[in-house]
């Protein structure tokens, strides 16, 4: 059986397959399709041959196999030091097997591609920079998920989340309206404590427009509530969008190159409506570096920027607290141990580092800040990244990815992990579901809202 | 024979060597595609410029980077063999003479306990290297007897140009081998991994670009290596 | 009174005492029942898998799931159900006060019946924000929530002895109009009462009796001018004040009462970082009561 129902080369596309799809429990069909999946050699060949470029064809053939990569992999370094995870033997393994054979593989190379490129990989990037040559094996499985991807071989989940993106513009069934009603609602829960709260819709040249993760939408409007507390305390000239709204982009974990174009777009076209002077997106890493650092190449733009000035929550945070915008109440401050989760999505990969640090710098009381080993751009990944919390099929290697995490939280001794990324905070909180710490975790919104001194205009009466 | 291999031969393969890297170089550089490698190479031309530099550079500094710091031993040997390995080729007084004599010019020289010394040095590291690659699975798994090809090729010169400097048996057959297995190197410079002598810093230019405009560079950020 | 009644149940033992009063005060009152039950709570990052809350198992939520899980309710239900005219039920996914939240502002209830937890709130699924289900729920209600806690609570005789708890807050005004409200309509006696707080706060010092003594005189005064003087021509009424721990206090005076209800605002707006165990005040009163307690927000 070459092509199945649910587990075929065409990409979802409308919201009658996605409920076909996410009719599927868990994917059991779609995986049993899976098996019997022929592969397009042709259509393989052809896709390597023009976008295989000099950069990963070198990568591939200079190569020294001296392994000093290995220890730079948490996977490695969690499954016991298994030669198997070691980033380059994995690589060399699937896309160099790929093209060294001219794309002449089989199914059952393809099924075992596609599990080490969703669960031996996270696409976090810090191998490439422990390569003397400076070969970036996260961007290759990158790479390698879109040729995947073409073929059909894709987790179900990044399946769906794919298609989501291509039906609603989302990463879930969040449709424009819902997204205005649920911060609307948010406004009105708020407004009694937060007198003068309001949500600005569609407002043109604004200071700032405002995108988030549709998951704050579908599960915790809560996040959506306090940027709106935090951007009606610091006084600023902002808005939402009713269309564009969804910065974030599993297309981008699925490797499905078409469907990241069309979503960024999206919110690029937003931009180009409304030309706020600067995007503020939410606390989130991925959505981040989809938007603002991959966005601009998926858009065609070669000058590798989004049409206005897009920056991290945590950029606009640090700036608030910073010029006095907002004002945190010395006496709550943080006052247990606390460390701080660098997301690889924008502190390996877009430079963000030291602006969490100053923040906490604001937040935390003298004395109760922790470092992780390592941090910053040498960070490790939370061990859910690039998808990997997501997927059902792959949850036993997750699980066993997140120990490094755990083990640099513990050696910190802090109490509080502040990690300002979806991705970080989820698998955070499934490493406290798995292993049972005792920490907690937090976004740094509801932080910064519980310690704020509030102006007196926003004051509620009492 | 010794005029074919020191005439033609070595004009062949120098030529081979320097024309092959040369294309694959420009190839190189002309594959680099913004928008298939998502980095805006040349709206940023100096920035990337900067930020290549400096990826080259702190990675050819000993211990110049935290992956070189994170495995000291690798770095030593790595350092040594490679010190050894550029050196000697291209300073040592007989291959000066050779060179004069051939091109009409010369490069300064070392003198001949230094060339001795890196000479034995490249044998030894190269012995570690082999042995570390035995010694630990993370590296045997990588390993297949194309790397040890090379191994050898890059060696062979090294361990006949040292038994022609003992004169351990017949010198001029040793100088004879010691010729050809040079040659033998700079033809597969530029059609094997040994391609890296230049490659290297190709790629180590594309990933310091990457860092330089896309990754944090604009920004302001510099990579901390 | 109340026309609709939205009953957030867990479908389990949990929720049985709070099972009783709801479909006994939609039959007595002639109210519609929405029975509302969140199945599961989202895990594993962004796809569409839950915790199913009861048996703590990963599910792929997908329409046939809910219809089965609200099938299931409808059994546990079956007969209570049986008597129940206007009785809906749904089930869905999502953190549970969210949901509970999202539910009441689509169906726009009088009165919000919230039952008990499956298992502890202590597990990580409920951990992702500060605060019980409860103290969420209340913070954030468009309407009174209701809330049983031990089975003896759910006995009830009927609506008519209603104790109101007041701290003097805008938000007790709040209460107390809708006391008075539920008083007058269902023909009922009010007991107006205010708890002294006169636990040690700085340093282990107690109130000197003088000081005691004026704060009570001021209480009266207070609940006077307040309340009594908005009621005009109701007489079925008492006040009290009573020196003490708030919480004990009023459930004292509610059982020398014998009340059937306490009316009481939710004041608190900040949330209990340190989660259900500590609770506000609302929460040890609906934890010691013997009958149902209305928390009243706004």
């Amino acid at each position: 059986m070459p092509e199945g129902i649910f587990c075929n080369k065409k990409p979802i596309e409308t919201q009658e397959e996605l409920t076909a799809l996410l009719g599927d429990t868990s994917g059991t069909q779609y995986y049993k399709e899976m098996k019997e999946l022929d592969i397009d050699t042709k259509l393989l060949w052809t896709t390597i041959q023009n976008t295989c470029k000099s950069r990963i064809r070198t990568w591939l053939e200079i190569c020294a196999h001296c392994g000093m990569c290995a220890d730079s992999c948490f996977l490695y370094l969690v499954n016991d030091r298994d030669p198997k995870q070691v980033p380059a033997y994995k690589i060399q393994s699937t896309l160099g097997e790929i093209v060294k054979r001219k794309g002449n593989v089989d199914n059952e190379f393809m099924r075992m591609a596609m599990e080490t490129a969703w669960a031996k990989c996270t696409c976090c990037n810090r191998c490439g920079i422990y390569c003397p040559h400076g070969i970036d094996v996260g961007i290759m499985f990158g790479y390698l998920r879109g040729l995947l991807y073409q073929q059909g071989f894709v987790p179900w989940e990044l399946k769906i989340g794919a298609g989501m993106h291509r039906v609603y513009r989302a990463q879930m069934d969040v449709s424009e309206e819902e997204f205005v009603e649920t911060f609307q609602w948010m406004v009105e829960e708020n407004e009694e404590e937060y007198p003068g709260l309001t949500v600005p819709v569609d407002v043109e040249n604004a200071d700032i427009m405002y995108t988030v993760n549709a998951r704050e939408v579908k599960h915790y409007p809560e996040d959506l509530a306090e940027a709106a507390i935090l951007f009606h305390a610091a006084g600023e000239n902002w808005t939402i969008t009713s269309k564009g709204w969804e910065q974030t982009s599993l297309a981008m974990f699925a490797g499905d190159w078409a469907a990241c174009k069309m979503q960024v777009e999206n919110v690029y076209a937003a931009m180009e409506r409304l030309k706020p002077k600067r995007m503020v997106g939410t606390e989130c890493g991925h959505a981040h570096r989809a938007t603002v650092v991959e966005g601009p190449y998926w858009a065609g733009r070669q000058d590798g920027r989004p049409p206005v000035e897009c920056i991290h929550y945590i950029e606009w945070l640090a700036e608030a607290l910073r010029e006095g915008k907002l004002k945190i109440d010395p006496e709550r401050r943080i006052k247990v141990p606390v460390t701080l989760q660098d997301s690889c999505n924008y502190v390996r990969n877009h430079g963000l580092r030291e602006v969490a640090r100053e923040i906490l710098s604001y937040i935390v009381e003298p004395g109760y800040y922790r470092e992780m080993s390592p941090n910053r751009e040498h960070n490790f990944c939370c061990g859910g990244g690039g998808g990997f919390n997501g997927i059902g099929l792959f949850r036993p290697q997750r699980n066993k990815g997140l120990i490094t995490k755990r083990d640099q939280i513990l050696a910190t001794g802090a109490e509080l992990v502040i990690a300002p990324c979806h991705n970080c905070w989820d698998a955070i909180r499934d490493l406290e579901e798995e292993f049972e710490i005792g920490i907690k975790w937090s976004f740094l919104k509801p932080l910064v809202v519980s310690m704020l001194e509030l102006p007196d205009h926003m004051k509620p009466e009492e | 024979m010794y005029e074919f291999i020191t005439g033609f031969m070595f004009w062949l393969a120098l030529g081979v060597c320097l024309i092959g890297m040369a294309v694959r170089t420009i190839l190189y550089f002309k594959g680099l595609r913004w928008n298939l490698d998502r980095v805006a190479y040349r709206a940023y031309p100096a920035r990337g410029f900067k930020g290549a530099i400096r990826s080259i550079y702190k990675w050819i500094l000993p211990f110049g980077t935290h992956g070189w710091r994170k495995q000291p031993f690798m770095a030593v040997l790595f350092f040594s063999f490679h010190i050894g390995a550029v050196f000697v080729p291209l300073f040592l007084l007989a291959h000066n003479l050779f060179l004069k004599e051939k091109l009409g010019f010369s490069l300064i020289t070392i003198n001949g306990g230094v060339a001795d010394f890196l000479s034995w040095l490249v044998i030894i590291t190269l012995i570690l290297i082999i042995l570390r690659r035995l010694a630990l699975p993370e590296v045997r798994i990588l390993t297949n007897w194309y790397d040890y090809l090379i191994i050898l090729i890059s060696a062979a010169p090294f361990i006949t140009g040292l038994l022609a400097r003992y004169e351990v048996g017949n010198y001029s057959f040793w100088l004879l081998a010691h010729i050809i297995s040079g040659e033998i190197l700079l033809f597969a410079i530029p059609f094997t991994k040994l391609s890296h002598i230049f490659l290297f810093f190709a790629s180590r230019a594309q990933l310091g670009m990457d860092y330089g405009i896309k990754r944090g560079g604009l920004r302001g950020t510099v990579m901390d290596w | 009174m109340f026309k609709k009644i939205l009953f957030a149940t867990s479908a389990t033992e949990a929720s049985d005492h709070a099972a009783r009063v709801a479909f006994n005060m939609a039959g007595t009152l002639g109210a519609t029942l929405n029975i509302f039950h969140v199945l599961g709570v989202p895990t594993r990052g962004f796809s569409q898998v839950v915790l199913d809350v009861k048996t703590k198992e990963e599910v792929a939520v997908d329409g046939e799931y809910i219809s089965w899980v609200e099938e299931e309710i409808k059994n546990y239900y079956a007969n209570q159900l049986a008597n129940c005219a206007n009785c809906s039920i749904k089930a869905s996914v999502g953190v549970p006060h969210r949901e509970i939240l999202r539910q009441a502002r689509e169906i726009e209830p009088d009165l919000i019946v919230l039952g008990g937890t499956t298992g502890s709130e202590e597990d990580s699924v409920y951990k992702a924000s500060t605060g019980s289900t409860l103290q969420r729920v209340a913070k954030a209600s468009p309407c009174p929530i209701l809330a049983v806690n031990r089975p003896a609570a759910s006995f009830w005789g009927g609506l008519s002895n209603i104790v109101f708890g007041t701290d003097f807050s805008k938000a007790s005004d709040k209460a107390f109009e809708f006391a008075f409200k539920m008083a007058t309509s269902l023909n009922g006696e009010l007991h107006i009462f205010h708890a002294l707080d006169i636990t040690p706060k700085n340093m282990g010092m107690s109130m000197p009796q003088d000081e005691i003594d004026h704060k009570i005189r001021e209480a009266y005064k207070m609940i006077r001018s307040k309340y009594i003087s908005k009621m005009k021509d109701f007489k079925n009424y008492s006040m009290n004040v009573w020196e003490g721990i708030p919480y004990v206090e009023i459930v004292k005076y509610t059982r020398e009462k014998q009340a059937d209800l306490i009316i009481m605002a939710h004041n608190s707006r900040k949330l209990d970082a340190d989660g259900p165990k500590i609770g506000s005040n609302m929460e040890q009163v609906i934890m010691r009561a013997n009958c149902p307690v209305i928390s009243v927000n706004r």
